[in-house]
């Protein structure tokens, strides 16, 4: 890298880049003034109604377009990090010198914490992290969540009249602007429906990752313990003992009910498992993203480049939780019984 | 007063009272806010006392937390949904 610089940039060159690039946000912003979007919990529709069988009508919404853009995205870093192997380097240079580092971080940090079933939780860690980080990185980039249709506002919905900027064939680009432009286009108001929307904003794509994550949490623990590892969950051997036995002490005809109860309150902490790990992601996007529109509208210039770095910020962490979390659960799923003889200590914690 | 004067005046009132529930729901990230800074506090004492360990707790404390924060999101989510739906 030291050896080979043929343009060499002038010192202090990205320095009056930013600089450049803020003056001409100050330009930006008087020309046209940023609109506060509306704001929707449900993603919305970019095309449909389609009929599919079985699912009846189904729309293709933003945050579909933005999952299997993140799909591209991690298939394309796969082929990549496939191609650069096979090609048997000793070293791996570029995006995949980079996985290999990333991958290597993540391995440790899983043996740390798994220990020796470390090679069968780090796929599903992993991935999960990955997943979310470039999830969550590619909803900053610029064209997500602002680019998209214009929909005729109704209803409740602020609407605010369309400019057209230019033509591309017969399809004309507009904006919409602030009140009190040229024309109103004869009375019509638009809103702007996003092409593509953050990942994670989407409830339906977080619940799905944690029911993955706790139900195969549940897979790892059965084939690590086997079928003893539903006694955590309907644990009844001193239930039985107890039947069995003629002489109780008044704790041993309490203590197998006790046991029953704190295996129901287990199911009950994996459903709530699911519930804490799909509102957090999504809380923490989705308050993201009106964070970054209240902020873009209120103070459009420099100040969203600061919020955007928190948000760069967020994103790693909370794939990091994610991730970290699931492979927390999955250990304890593997550790729970060690040989399947200590069920009747189970009740004790 | 027409019904349309009362009408506006309904709007407006359910309005306000959408806010002031989404405040009132806002008070809950109180506990998580208590809650983080106590584990931001700890973790340092413990970095403190021995350096060491820093890589340890410092899992440790991020996976605290997010179990913390977690009640926080769910505050602001709550927060949302009453400003944002229905």
């Amino acid at each position: 890298m030291t050896t080979t610089q043929p343009t060499k940039r002038r010192f202090g060159f990205h320095r009056w880049l930013i600089v450049a690039l803020m003056v001409v946000s100050v330009f930006a912003v008087r020309a046209y003034a940023p609109i506060r979007p509306h704001v929707q919990v449900a993603p919305e529709p970019v095309a449909g109604p389609f009929q599919i069988p079985l699912l009846g009508e189904m729309y293709l919404t933003n945050t579909m377009i933005a999952m299997l853009i993140v799909d591209v995205i991690v298939l394309a870093i796969g082929l990549t990090v496939r191609r650069a192997v096979r090609r048997g380097e000793p070293v791996l240079r570029g995006l995949a010198g980079l996985m290999e580092v990333v991958i290597e971080a993540l391995y440790n940090l899983v043996e740390s914490t798994a220990g020796k079933s470390a090679r069968r939780i780090f796929p599903w860690a992993a991935t999960i992290i990955i997943v979310v980080l470039i999830a969550n990185w590619s909803k900053l980039l610029p064209g997500f969540e602002s680019i998209g249709w214009l929909h005729e506002a109704h209803g409740e919905v602020e609407g605010y009249p369309a400019q057209e900027l230019f033509r591309i064939g017969d399809l004309s680009v507009s904006t919409i602007v602030q009140d009190g432009g040229q024309e109103a286009a004869g009375g019509h108001l638009y809103t702007v429906a996003p092409f593509v929307r953050g990942l994670a904003t989407d409830l339906n794509f977080t619940v799905g990752l944690a029911l993955v994550s706790v139900v195969v949490t549940q897979v790892i623990g059965l084939q690590s313990a086997g079928p003893g590892y539903l006694t955590k969950f309907f644990n009844f051997g001193r239930f039985r003992r107890m039947w069995t036995r003629e002489q109780l002490g008044p704790f041993e005809a309490i203590f197998p009910f006790l046991d029953i109860f704190v295996g129901l309150l287990e199911l009950v902490a994996e459903v709530a498992k699911i519930i804490s790990f799909s509102f957090r992601l999504f809380g923490n996007l989705f308050a993201g993203a009106v964070l970054m529109i209240i902020i873009g509208t209120l103070v459009p210039v420099f100040i969203p480049s600061g919020v955007l770095l928190f948000e760069l910020f967020v994103g790693v962490i909370q794939a990091l939780v994610f991730g970290m979390l699931t492979m927390v659960f999955m250990t304890m799923a593997t550790q729970l019984h060690g040989g399947g003889e200590e069920a009747s200590h189970s009740g004790a914690h | 007063m027409t019904p349309e004067v009362a009408q506006i005046l309904v709007d407006g009132i359910v309005t306000g009272l959408k806010f002031l529930g989404a405040g009132l729901a806002m008070v809950g990230t109180l506990g998580a806010g208590l809650g983080i800074g106590l584990l931001g506090s700890g973790a340092v004492q413990g970095i403190a006392r021995n350096p060491d360990a820093a890589g340890a707790i410092q899992i440790n404390m991020i996976l605290a937390i997010a179990f913390g924060e977690a009640v926080a999101i769910y505050a602001l989510v709550v927060a949302m949904l009453i400003l944002f739906v229905g």
